[in-house]
């Protein structure tokens, strides 16, 4: 899973949410760019990767490297700044130049939740790009860890149906229950759009 | 004509037929017109030559060897005797007469001189430049015990496999067909080999993973194995291999990072305060593990150096800014140590990487996400330009082409006008500690030189005190020289006057009884 995002936004909150919350770091003391969570489904175990990545717009040339590979972008954006939120839709762009054709289950985070009084973005808005564009959406806070699990849950879920549906079946990754969620060839086409959250 | 030729071809000479050398016995067209016997004398002429061309060619190449390598470990003290390399093509003028296998032989082995001249040369520059600049010495013993290591390798592999018993010996013989395989695919190119390597990496996963039913775990441990045992052999015929541009590439990254040499933290926005010495402490250690990537032969080792780098870059940052770093302040921090190290060929290395690490190494894991930071900030180092430095486009024009400098520092001879400027004001922490070792450096030679002196003035007393004993000796046998008196021999109560009053000696008596 690939955190994208302008600077500011709180992908790296939102990464040590993910990382810290519960269950699973790899090492607390070094940082948080880098992390893995084990996320429990009902029938299988994912264990997820988190790659944070530098928000500065200079670097963002540079962020293709990171994405190529990644079963799950989170394309973050602050609610209560409209600039991360057009940023947001430039990232996209890029990676549907890129990427795209199923193998990423994207989403688009508003996080900043707790902001609310403060925002310049509508849910209306980033609802109506997400469903545009066939990404999913949701507005969480890393700050209260509202709709943070809420979030892991149903992108382990999805991504868990795109590889799970390549690899041939359920019963087969039953047996393994830990999934590699970098797994490399995942080529299945995952086109639906649903909401989730809010 | 063609009818004379053909019936030259049918009633042929009987002198034509005879050998050239005139011995009486008839020749062959095969053997240039000469019989068997003669035919060998000069075959066997000319292979002698050819064998003393090459005895002269090797000598010639582990001279060249050597000189390469002394320029390497001993740049700074030898950088002036390094002997011109000589010609290895005037040998062989001399050969251009003979028959044509003998001169394509020749050509080839040419072409592999002047290849193994190309290997030696840009990378004993690399590292002799490297030396100058950085102040630091790669280690020597990586290079020179290189074969030890692979025979170590070898053996830990033999070692690990044996615990496997038969399926190790199945991958032991598999990795040796590959590796022989490969040899044979040299003159592939990189991209080929790096799918060969791939695929091989593919086909024994799926079945050790047939094999371990499904536990990927031992999968992985043995892969590791493999590939430390497998690399360690091919490395070098695939590391920048000749047939890539990578060796261009390295030395366009070089440059370009030498020609950024001005780059300041603040304009990076790294936020990392190297005047806290645990901070330059772990950024000295991570500039150590980016360049000590290079001497590693394993892609997992390079990675290991990567890793290791990084941690020491986030515990730099967290204890500057008290609180765990995160990608916007990691991605800028590496790509200031990046252009502080100048890792000796960053870009071999990554593609080195890239072509035949285990995939599953690459693309997940704390490993493959630093190598893939190490990536962006080498592709950010090439891109980058005035904007993403905080510059205007005036300003890194000026700084870029040595005009002006944000520091007063440039003692590197690469800019004409500036390389007068002797008096460096090291305002640079990597200057000040150069300067700072400099002085060091100077001060133990001084010291030493006393103590050599000290040593020679102590050695000197050595040899003189036992002459002075000596002399002493002397003296005192001189001042009382030794009188030897006349003994008189006599018994021992021969003047003892008293003799006759002493009673008589007690004579024994039987008592009765």
């Amino acid at each position: 899973m690939v955190l994208l995002g302008g600077s500011g936004v709180g992908k790296s909150s939102l990464a040590m949410r993910f990382g810290r919350d519960e269950f699973y770091t790899t090492s607390p003391t070094v940082g948080c760019a880098y992390m893995t969570r084990v996320v429990h489904l009902s029938d299988v175990t994912l264990r997820f990767e988190i790659w944070d990545t530098a928000g500065q717009e200079k670097y963002h040339s540079v962020t293709p490297l990171y994405y190529r590979g990644a079963h799950a972008a989170l394309l973050v954006y602050d609610i209560s700044k409209r600039e991360t939120f057009i940023r947001a839709q430039m990232w996209l762009k890029e990676l549907e130049n890129q990427y795209i054709q199923g193998s990423t289950v994207i989403w688009l985070v508003g996080n900043k939740g707790d902001l609310a009084q403060n925002r310049q973005v509508s849910v209306q808005e980033g609802q109506g790009l997400a469903s545009h564009k066939g990404l999913f959406f949701i507005e969480t806070s890393a700050l209260s860890g509202e709709h943070i699990s809420e979030l892991l849950q149903s992108v382990a879920h999805r991504v868990y149906e795109s590889i799970g549906g390549h690899q041939g079946g359920l019963s087969e990754w039953q047996e393994t229950p830990i999934v590699e969620l970098q797994h490399r060839d995942t080529s299945n086409p995952f086109a639906s759009c649903c909401k989730v959250g809010p | 004509m063609s009818q004379r030729t053909e019936r030259r071809g049918i009633h042929v000479d009987q002198s034509d037929l005879l050998c050239k050398k005139g011995c009486g016995y008839y020749g062959n067209a095969a053997w240039q017109g000469l019989c068997s016997k003669c035919w060998r004398e000069e075959y066997q002429r000319v292979r002698q030559k050819q064998i003393q061309d090459d005895w002269a060619l090797a000598e010639k190449l582990q001279r060249e060897e050597e000189a390469a390598y002394a320029s390497v470990h001993g740049a700074q003290a030898l950088s002036h005797s390094q002997p011109a390399a000589s010609q290895p093509h005037t040998g062989h003028a001399s050969l251009g007469a003979f028959s044509k296998f003998e001169e394509k032989k020749t050509n080839e082995k040419t072409r592999k001189v002047t290849t193994v001249k190309k290997f030696f040369s840009p990378s004993s520059r690399t590292a002799s430049k490297k030396e100058t600049q950085e102040g630091k010495t790669p280690s020597p013993s990586i290079s020179r015990h290189a074969s030890f290591d692979t025979e170590q390798v070898s053996k830990d592999f033999v070692d690990f496999l044996k615990n496997l018993q038969k399926p190790g010996r199945e991958i032991h013989k598999q990795c040796r067909a590959f590796i022989v395989n490969m040899s044979s695919k040299k003159d592939l190119g990189a991209d080929e080999l790096s799918e060969c390597v791939q695929d091989f990496y593919q086909n024994l996963a799926d079945r050790l993973m047939s094999h371990f039913k499904g536990s990927s775990e031992s999968v992985e441990q043995v892969m590791d194995q493999v590939e430390k045992y497998i690399m360690t052999r091919l490395y070098k015929s695939v590391f920048c291999p000749e047939t890539t541009d990578d060796e261009k590439k390295d030395l366009a990254t070089q440059n370009r990072i030498r020609a950024l040499h001005w780059v300041t933290i603040e304009m990076l926005c790294v936020s990392m305060d190297e005047e806290i010495p645990e901070v330059s402490e772990n950024v000295v250690k991570a500039i150590t593990d980016v360049i000590e990537m290079d001497s590693k032969r394993v892609p997992r080792d390079k990675l290991a150096c990567i890793t290791r780098c990084s941690k020491h870059i986030f515990s730099a940052i967290r204890i500057t800014k008290n609180e765990p770093a995160s990608a916007d302040d990691f991605l800028p921090a590496l790509i200031y140590i990046v252009l502080k190290a100048n890792p000796p060929r960053l870009q071999s290395n990554i593609q080195y990487i890239t072509r035949f690490c285990n995939p599953s190494r690459l693309m997940t894991g704390e490993d493959g996400y630093y190598f893939t930071n190490l990536c962006c900030a080498a592709a950010f180092i090439e891109k980058l330009d005035a904007q993403s430095l905080n510059l205007s486009p005036e300003e890194f024009e000026r700084y870029m082409s040595g005009q002006a400098s944000p520091r007063l520092n440039n003692s590197e001879g690469e800019w004409p006008h500036s390389g007068s400027a002797v008096g460096v004001t090291p305002t640079n922490p990597v200057l000040a500690q150069l300067n700072h070792n400099l002085e060091m450096l100077s001060g133990l030679s001084s010291r030493q030189e006393s103590l050599m002196e000290a040593a020679q003035s102590l050695q000197a007393d050595l040899i003189a005190w036992p002459k002075n004993v000596q002399r002493e000796v002397n003296d005192i046998l001189e001042k009382y020289p030794l009188e030897i008196m006349s003994r008189t021999v006599s018994a021992i109560d021969a003047n003892n006057m008293d003799n006759d009053q002493l009673p008589p000696p007690l004579t024994p008596q039987v008592f009765a009884g």
